[in-house]
């Protein structure tokens, strides 16, 4: 087990990336704390499912974009799992799409404020225990290809997560000195509710410009996800690794 | 609290912060050339020495950041002139000034950084009382 013992905590984690980033980490012997927002039942049903396994996993319920919630978060991490914060996901996200001219000053904040304020305030208690208290933590901000490889549509998305890569390397370079680790991962075209709506559009389309052929799963960015938080990863930092199939590269293989 | 008390809890805050061994701790130990301190670092002493000896340090009192402000009446040509002097004095009515006035090289000033000047900071602040 790669994780054996090891406290987690991950944002948006009863669903879609972040729901198999908690199942991973569970399965590599972590414990593993998840927040989510409205889905009590598929939270729930998470923890149940990890704790039948013989893991050890609890669901918080909050709003990331509420700034009182990542402090309450943590304490409450370090509540149930003995003090410790090791790893750290940023992975809740939401999309507000729209074309610019008519995007609204909500759909705007709505987007910035979940994906990148609440990155921000998680990583600031975190690092408060990583750097000062640990010398030791794991921080993975989840990112996307769209922060490079734009969509119209997604001013407001694309802004958030390209704000959330340059966050990361910056980040990575002033606690690099203290064995925490800052990384993101810019996950393609996956199979989550987020990006049900493109896919039910574009249809089989969506295939056929991603050079593997396939839709990627949660199960993807999770293994991803694994391999950074683990110890084999001590030297990988300030780094957004691409994981989408090939589909930032161009096109496919007719 | 003796000078030497101040010292040695100075010293173990030290040990702490940068993850040095007590041995290597010495007054004139400089911070950053030879305890390895970086910015980070200098941050967590503050935290730690307010917590050790129940004081308040007010942001850049111990550690003043960017003193002279890219000011060319403060430093010419690499070197602190004798107004920069005085304000790195004013600011820094704690450190011993003597060495580094005979050669006042402005990459020099992180030299000045040491347990002892650490120690003297801490030794003024609680007789002050604050």
């Amino acid at each position: 087990m790669l994780l054996k013992d090891q406290v987690a905590l991950v944002t948006g984690g009863s669903r879609g990336i972040g729901r198999g980033i908690v199942k991973a980490f569970a399965r590599e012997g972590a414990k593993v704390a998840f927040v989510y927002r409205s889905k009590q039942a598929e939270a729930e049903s998470l923890v149940q499912e990890i704790t039948a396994a013989g893991g050890a996993a609890i669901a918080i319920q909050g709003d990331v974009a509420d700034p009182a919630v990542p402090p309450a978060t943590i304490a409450k991490v370090q509540q149930a799992f003995g003090g410790r914060l090791d790893i750290l996901v940023n992975n809740a996200g939401v999309i507000r799409d729209t074309l610019f001219v008519r995007m609204s000053e909500e759909d705007w904040r709505t987007v910035l404020s979940t994906n990148l304020d609440g990155a921000f305030r998680f990583c600031k208690v975190a690092a408060d225990l990583m750097v000062f208290k640990q010398r030791y933590g794991r921080i993975i901000n989840i990112s996307s290809v769209a922060a490079e490889h734009v969509n119209a549509g997604q001013t407001n998305y694309a802004a958030s997560k390209g704000a959330i890569n340059s966050f990361t390397k910056a980040l990575a370079t002033e606690v690099a000195g203290r064995n925490v680790t800052v990384n993101a991962v810019a996950p393609g075209f996956i199979e989550t509710d987020m990006s049900e709506a493109v896919r039910n559009k574009a249809g089989d389309l969506v295939k056929k410009m991603i050079p593997a052929k396939r839709l990627g799963q949660p199960e993807d960015i999770a293994a991803v996800a694994v391999f950074l938080a683990s110890a084999a990863a001590s030297y990988v930092t300030g780094q957004v690794i691409t994981v989408d199939g090939g589909l930032s590269l161009g096109t496919p293989a007719l | 609290m003796t000078q030497e008390e101040i010292y040695k809890k100075v010293a173990n805050t030290l040990v702490e912060a940068l993850n040095v061994d007590e041995e290597e701790i010495q007054r004139g130990s400089r911070l950053q050339a030879d305890l390895g301190a970086e910015s980070i670092d200098f941050l967590d002493i503050v935290f730690r020495l307010e917590r050790e000896f129940g004081i308040k340090i007010p942001r850049g009192e111990l550690f003043p950041e960017s003193i002279f402000q890219g000011d060319p009446d403060m430093v010419q040509n690499g070197k602190v002139t004798t107004k920069g002097l005085s304000e790195l004095r004013q600011r820094m009515p704690y450190a011993d000034l003597k060495r580094f006035e005979s050669n006042p090289d402005v990459a020099a000033i992180s030299d000045l950084f040491t347990v002892e000047l650490i120690t003297k900071y801490v030794e003024g602040k609680l007789r002050s009382g604050n």
